[in-house]
């Protein structure tokens, strides 16, 4: 618990006292900086990690076979692993660090509890190693943001609602200060928002310890998903770093913020605003048009508060520019305000439909999130721990030299990554849409736009080496920094009157203005609530304002998710798609596993260079047994929402093995081990059982003897893998379970109902002559896709 | 109930309405922050700038 040691003293006086009859006394308390120490020194070390995996990543593009299809290591499983690291490890202890330094000062106490603030850093340290561990080894929801499992989830609820969000009500509630100040508001609202977007998003039922699937299916969990994910850019990415600007900046440039008020105006703003943008990430697809459009509206909206902040944040600095030239502190965070605004004028422009449907997809994407994430968190994060590191270690920098060195070397390391994806995203936008004047797509091969940027992607690689070397720069810095730091430190007390419960406000009554006028009492009310002295008591009343901004939040997200979830024409059923079967279920297990959708959609949008290159477009009623989603966010490798009988089984076989053998181009790794790793057909059940459980219509057979039923199909797969040229005995590999799944993706739509007697089940041995060659058609992809279909509806 | 209820409304006119509570909320808000006075905006804004309890205090 906060120390704090009373003493006798004078009370408050002047514009605002305690009541008369209260005693007022003073008290001692000292700042926990050693929690501060903690954050700021996990915030360097995973910085470093999540920056080197970063640079891992970007290699893997340009040069996929590095890793000698070691699966631990491939592209899909260490993408996710660099994102969490960044958002959650690097920016997350950074946030804590800002919180735990600024919200004692600003509340002029101690955290509430020393004990909670510990169980805090370690709970979320486990949570990262957690994740560390579990992502490369395929343990993941694939939802992009949100890829831990159930178990650690509930773990990151806890450490996050309870532990830290508990700490830090409290220390509101116990402060010293009586107004608070505006960077509390934005902590507020990260800590309320995020805990309500881990948890609605992450509603999932276990199939086991390391699997849970999402009670959210299709339309509904993608835009659960990026109801999350864009807010998660908000509220994890934006309103704790604003906090930050907004205590760090002023602190800094010693001078207050340019303007309070406009503070106050982007604070509601952005509350208000930004939790109602995420389907701006779903433009056409198979969401509800009405639901896009107002994702569009208000991330158009964001531009108001967003530049007002980033205003107010550079005109803090009037007068103080000479500092800027001078101090390398002011120069991160210039720069960390200039990609705010950068960032937050492209997020809109690029939530516009029609630039939209260039853009999705591409590898502006990946710019645009880039700018804002290195240049905004990244330099945010840096300026605040070169001003705090000598205050915490309690001397000066080891070299300021290496401050500026590492200042110079991330802006240009920033711009040698941003400008040369931007132009990659230029490039494939052009290419996936260019069509000659016949009609005709310049680029049917999907490879060839995927190549011609590969040069693009090695000076990405360039770009990431200089931006890492500045990490490594602030990792010597500070551990240097660290080693000449005394012996013991200073930890100064301070002593400030305790507020008092029954706060009177002297302010004088309001009055209206209208007093002497001949109108009506409401009118005088309304003048008198106008003047808005119920805004400024809020100010003063932690719960109140927390509850308010709880209210302002879930209202704008129940406008959203209510039609959602209850307007059942929001996604049509269609009587043809069924559910998967058990192997085909492990099966889409494996490709959530192995990170599929970090390259691959599945959503063909109604544009015509789309449906051209990929077939008929994508609608809501194909996706009602999707647990999760897999619509994916960018394009690595094409789209696969209509895979299904386009290619032979032995194709996707062979492809595994070696995509080059059949992609000469391809920049997929080998996926070798699924072709020598034994399926394990008794861990398919608990899967069945839970998508019967979320409504999937499943026989008793199927739910009864999962395994044989499994079994059966995979050996008539198998079959078709032999019958092309492929190994005997396939049935035995995982390979089999991801090709029933991806033979089966996209077929139902186009499938006609099936007959009323079922065919007998057709064992392997039996596949000879006539069935044989049927085999071959739908495995040279010479049949139409229900007709793939209607072989998977015959076993 | 509420299915029913929900599925009556026409959701046409969603993103105007959406509009119209914004519009309402930001101009209420916008208000109320130009009526702070400067002596209690300067006060506040100068909070961050020391680590000490200023008396008195707002």
């Amino acid at each position: 618990m906060a120390t704090g040691t009373p003493t006798n003293g004078p009370g408050d006086a002047a514009l605002s006292s305690d009541s008369g009859t209260e005693e007022v006394r003073l008290e001692q308390f000292q700042y926990d900086d050693g929690i501060v120490r903690l954050f700021a020194t996990a915030t360097i070390v995973w910085g470093i990690v999540a920056t080197l995996v970063g640079l891992i990543v970007a290699v893997l593009l340009v040069l996929p076979s590095i890793t000698g299809g070691l699966p631990w290591f491939s592209f899909a499983r260490l993408r996710p692993l660099h994102t969490n690291a960044a958002i959650f490890a690097f920016a997350g202890n950074g946030i804590f660090a800002a919180v735990y330094y600024s919200t004692q000062r600003l509340c002029k106490a101690r955290m509430w509890s020393d004990v909670l603030s510990r169980m805090h850093f370690w709970g979320w340290q486990l949570v990262i190693v957690s994740a560390a561990i579990t992502l490369p080894l395929g343990i993941t929801q694939s939802r992009e943001y949100a890829e831990l499992e159930w178990p650690i989830d509930i773990l990151i609820a806890v450490v996050w609602l309870f532990i830290f969000g508990g700490n830090f009500l409290m220390t509101l509630i116990k402060r010293r200060e009586r107004h608070m100040y505006v960077a509390l508001w934005f902590y507020i609202a990260t800590i309320v928002t995020v805990a309500l977007l881990h948890v609605f998003n992450n509603l999932v039922i276990p199939a086991g310890w390391f699997k849970g699937y999402s009670v959210y299916a299709g339309v509904q969990d993608a835009f659960m998903q990026w109801w999350y994910g864009h807010n998660a850019v908000a509220f994890f990415l934006t309103t704790p770093f604003l906090g930050l600007m907004y205590y760090f900046l002023p602190k800094a440039a010693e001078r207050p913020v340019f303007s309070y008020k406009l503070s106050i105006i982007h604070f509601w703003s952005l509350v208000f605003i930004y939790i109602w943008a995420g389907p701006h990430h779903l433009h056409y697809t198979a969401l509800p048009e009405w639901a896009s459009t107002i994702g569009m509206l208000f991330s158009l909206m964001l531009w108001m508060p967003s530049w007002g902040g980033m205003i107010n944040g550079l005109l803090t600095l009037r007068g103080a520019w000479h500092k800027v030239a001078a101090d390398p502190v002011l120069k991160f965070f210039v720069v960390g305000v200039t990609f705010y605004g950068m960032s937050t004028f492209e997020g809109p422009m690029l939530s516009i439909k029609s630039i939209n449907a260039f853009t999705h997809y591409t590898d502006w994407t990946i710019a645009h999130v880039h700018a804002g994430a290195l240049g905004w968190n990244g330099f945010m994060v840096f300026g605040m721990l070169y001003w705090m590191l000598p205050r915490l270690f309690q001397t000066k920098m080891w070299s300021e030299k290496l401050v500026s060195l590492h200042f110079w070397t991330g802006t240009i390391g920033i711009l040698l990554y941003i400008i040369p994806i931007y132009a990659a995203g230029l490039m494939q936008g052009w290419m996936w849409r260019a069509m000659d004047d016949t009609g005709h797509l310049m680029y049917p091969d999907f490879i060839e736009t995927t190549q011609s940027i590969v040069p693009l992607w090695w000076l990405r690689v360039v770009g990431g080496v200089l931006y890492v070397s500045g990490m490594l720069m602030l990792g010597l810095n500070s551990m240097m920094t660290w080693m000449g730091r005394p012996s013991e430190y200073e930890n100064p007390v301070h002593t400030a009157p305790r507020l008092s419960k029954s706060y009177v406000d002297h302010t004088p009554t309001p009055t209206s203005s209208i007093d002497d006028a001949p109108v009506l009492e409401l009118g005088k009310k309304v003048s008198i609530w106008s003047q808005m002295g119920w805004h400024r008591r809020w100010e003063r009343l932690p719960v109140r304002f927390t509850v308010f901004t709880t209210i302002a939040v879930v209202v704008a997200t129940l406008f959203e998710v209510i039609p959602t979830f209850l307007i059942r024409s929001n996604v049509p059923t269609i009587a043809t798609v069924k559910p998967y079967t058990p192997l085909e279920l492990a099966g889409r297990h494996i490709f959530v596993s192995e990170g599929c959708y970090n390259c691959h959609s599945q959503m063909i949008r109604p544009i015509v260079s789309e449906t051209k290159r990929y077939g008929e477009y994508s609608k809501p009623g194909e996706f009602i047994y999707d647990r999760p989603f897999q619509w994916g966010s960018r394009r690595i490798g094409p789209d696969l929402a209509r895979e299904g009988g386009k290619q032979s089984s032995f194709w996707h076989w062979t492809h595994f093995e070696n995509p080059e053998n059949v992609s000469p181009g391809s920049v997929m790794p080998a996926y070798g081990h699924l072709l020598t790793e034994d399926m394990n057909y008794d861990a398919i059940a608990p899967h069945v059982k839970v998508a019967a459980y979320l409504g999937a219509e499943y026989t008793e057979e199927d739910l009864n003897n999962t395994a044989e039923v499994a079994y059966k199909q995979a050996e008539y797969i198998a079959a078709d893998i032999v019958a092309q040229g492929g190994p005997a005995k396939a049935y035995e590999k995982q390979a089999v379970a991801l090709i029933a799944y991806l033979q089966r993706v996209g077929v139902d739509l186009f499938a006609t109902e099936e007959p009323a007697t079922p065919e007998e089940p057709v064992a392997p041995e039996a596949v000879e002559g006539e069935e044989a060659e049927t085999i071959e058609e739908v495995a040279n992809g010479d049949s139409p896709p229900q007709a793939s279909s209607e072989v998977a509806a015959a076993k | 109930m509420i299915r029913d209820l929900v599925s009556a409304l026409d959701y046409s006119m969603f993103a105007e309405l959406a509009l119209a509570l914004f519009v309402v909320a930001f101009a209420t808000m916008t208000y109320g922050t130009l009526r702070l006075s400067k002596n209690a905006s300067d006060r506040f804004a100068s909070i961050p700038l020391s680590d000490d309890v200023e008396d008195p205090r707002p």
